[in-house]
């Protein structure tokens, strides 16, 4: 079967450590989220997963980008690059990269989740017309991302992928799998377009968004909850599962 | 019941020498023995670019093979995708009327449009439009097959005035069928007078219900053509042995490997949202049959899975009859993980000590010394 084929070791060099992962849940309110799928070249599909993931036929990168209105850190602001991947059996978004505006979210998703998160600005307009996100780190632009003509659907017309982190816990370097639940009151589909995106500001230079599949854009809750299971990156995930004593 | 093979022609990546190769001779030697056991059907799908899970894009060509090499087995496309940038409706009729012609009126014809973005984005195909794409394509289809010139003007083709040749052997077509992937589809094929071709896991009970509804609503359809096809068969897996046990083992190897091949697919609704496609639906073993819900088996093969010793075999397809199920069609091997010796040695196994218990009083009698002289 196809695998990823990155050295976990090299990955992990730029992940941060995770000391505990939270026993409690965590509810974000009064947010808009806003997803686009690319597809991306075959060169960038095994080299940029580990080898206990499987990639997507063809490559696929997702850009989402939270804005939240409430949470236990208070408002923030979220940019994260994910490459589609199946972890076992499931469909996964493995997170290469990550900007927060919002310094207590930054910490909190960094140091208890795991994400390779920095701090930055991320903005997030929306309107009847149209949808754009503005992200910037140092100053210097990491993507601008639009989505056009806003076309209603139903909020269960929606899905969005569970998320892995690598990070480094007291056991190791693990895939976290973090299954945030998301509730929607209004969804749309959007017309994706990327103005500028620097690959390396998001952890991986070899991301190269190709083909725009689909845009969306929606409001709702997420509730992430406590972590369940984390994996061990070069094993596949039927015998690299270890679950999260809580 | 009526018993068939089903080819995705699933092959290991990444590609050594020869294995394509070697995947569609080991098909083509299955359906010659599948032929000469009795079996009903010999399906081929239509699928692009879905690498491991299913290298098999030209199943007429693999279709018009199998009718060339075989007597009585019926041919099936399970399914031509109908959309028209993969498929233009004037093609499908021309090319199944001749299939039709060449298998001596053995065609079965199945419709789809299909459920990935790999094979969707790959041909630029709009995901909002297939619903509206096949449903064009099933209707006119069977004008197509008439016997008088056809000028039409449609919503994905239009054509002035002209005669589809040749004419199908079986008149006034070959059966129509529909794959059913999504939980819903199964009422579109009631509705319109077609049979039901399951290609995803259902529990006995899932299945149970949506048999009892395509029943109840195909005594109210509106059919597409002049005939109604009005079967029902589903998708299974086929490993028999004596031993159960042993049977299990190699079966369920089958089971993993083209479930984890399944749910690897970039399913069209995970990439790009769409009321077109409200669910996903596939073969991974968990998603639609519990191994756990099944305490009948010591070896966790799930629910209605025909893996195990003949017994058990038999036991799981009389439960699929008794909830009205006409025919089950087998996978039998993926990614090329069961030798092809054993593969044929299941369905031998199968043939001689399953079939028997649900053939009384069917004429099509298999002839030992050709089902032995296949293979050996």
């Amino acid at each position: 079967m196809i695998l990823g084929s990155a050295d976990p070791e090299e990955l992990g060099c730029t992940r941060p450590t995770v000391a505990s992962l939270p026993r409690q849940s965590f509810v974000l309110d009064d947010v808009v989220l806003l997803q686009a799928f690319y597809e991306m070249p075959r060169t960038a599909r095994e080299p940029v997963l580990p080898p206990g993931l499987h990639p997507t036929n063809p490559a696929a990168l997702v850009l989402q980008v939270w804005r939240c209105g409430d949470s236990p850190w208070g408002p923030f602001a979220l940019a994260q690059a994910r490459v589609q991947c199946r972890s076992g059996l499931r469909a996964r978004g493995f997170v290469t990269g990550a900007v927060c505006e919002g310094s207590d979210a930054t910490r909190a998703l960094r140091d208890e989740l795991g994400f390779p998160v920095r701090d930055g600005r991320v903005e997030l307009q929306r309107g009847y017309d149209r949808v754009l996100a503005t992200v910037e780190v140092d100053d210097r632009p990491v993507f601008e991302l639009e989505g056009e003509d806003p076309d209603p659907l139903s909020p269960g017309d929606l899905q969005y992928s569970s998320t892995l982190t690598l990070a480094h816990l007291p056991a190791g370097l693990r895939l976290v799998q973090i299954e945030p639940q998301v509730t929607l009151e209004r969804a749309e589909r959007v017309r994706p377009r990327l103005l500028g995106f620097d690959p390396s500001a998001l952890g991986e230079p070899r991301l190269e968004p190709t083909t725009p599949v689909s845009g969306s854009v929606a409001t709702g809750r997420i509730e992430i909850p406590p972590v369940r299971f984390v994996c061990r990156p070069a094993e596949l995930a039927f015998t690299g599962t270890e679950k999260v004593e809580g | 019941m009526k018993f068939g093979i089903f080819f995705e022609m699933s092959t290991p990546m990444p590609l050594r020498d020869g294995i394509e190769k070697q995947v569609y001779d080991n098909a083509l030697e299955q359906a010659r023995l599948a032929d000469a056991l009795g079996f009903d059907f010999v399906w081929a799908v239509e699928h692009h670019f879905l690498e491991e899970y299913s290298h098999c894009s030209a199943p007429e060509v693999v279709l018009t093979a199998v009718a060339a090499q075989t007597e009585q087995i019926r041919v099936g496309h399970g399914a031509v995708v109908c959309v028209p940038e993969m498929n233009h409706p004037i093609r499908v009729a021309e090319r199944a009327a001749t299939l039709d012609l060449i298998s001596n009126g053995r065609l079965e014809l199945g419709t789809a449009r299909s459920s990935t973005w790999t094979e969707l984005g790959g041909f630029e195909v709009d995901p909002d439009d297939t619903k509206k794409t096949w449903d064009e394509f099933v209707r006119v289809l069977p004008r197509l097959f008439g016997p008088e010139p056809l000028a039409y003007e449609g919503r994905c083709f239009s054509m002035p005035e002209r005669n589809v040749l040749p004419k199908p052997l079986q008149q006034p077509h070959p059966p129509l069928w529909v794959t059913v992937t999504s939980p819903g589809t199964e009422l579109d094929a009631a509705d319109r007078g077609i049979g039901c071709l399951g290609v995803a896991a259902a529990g006995y009970a899932e299945q149970e219900r949506r048999t009892r509804e395509y029943h109840r609503r195909i005594q109210l359809c509106d059919p597409v053509s002049s005939v109604v096809n009005d079967r029902v068969s589903t998708l299974n897996f086929l490993y028999c042995h004596e031993d159960a046990q042993r049977a299990a083992q190699t079966g369920m190897q089958l089971v993993g490997t083209f479930g984890l091949a399944n749910a690897h697919l970039l399913w069209t609704r995970e990439a790009y949202p769409t009321r077109a496609y409200q669910s996903l639906a596939n073969l991974a073993p968990g998603s639609g049959r519990s191994g756990g819900s099944n305490p009948a088996n010591p070896y966790g093969v799930p629910e209605g899975v025909c893996v195990g010793s003949p017994g058990q075999i038999i036991d799981a397809i009389k439960h699929w009859e008794s909830i009205g199920i006409d025919g089950i069609n087998f996978l039998l091997n993926g990614l090329e993980v069961i030798p092809q010796v054993q593969v044929l040695e299941s369905l031998r196994l199968f043939a001689r000590e399953v079939m028997p218990a649900f053939r009384t009083g069917e004429t099509r009698a298999v002839t030992p010394e050709r089902a032995g002289a296949v293979t050996r």
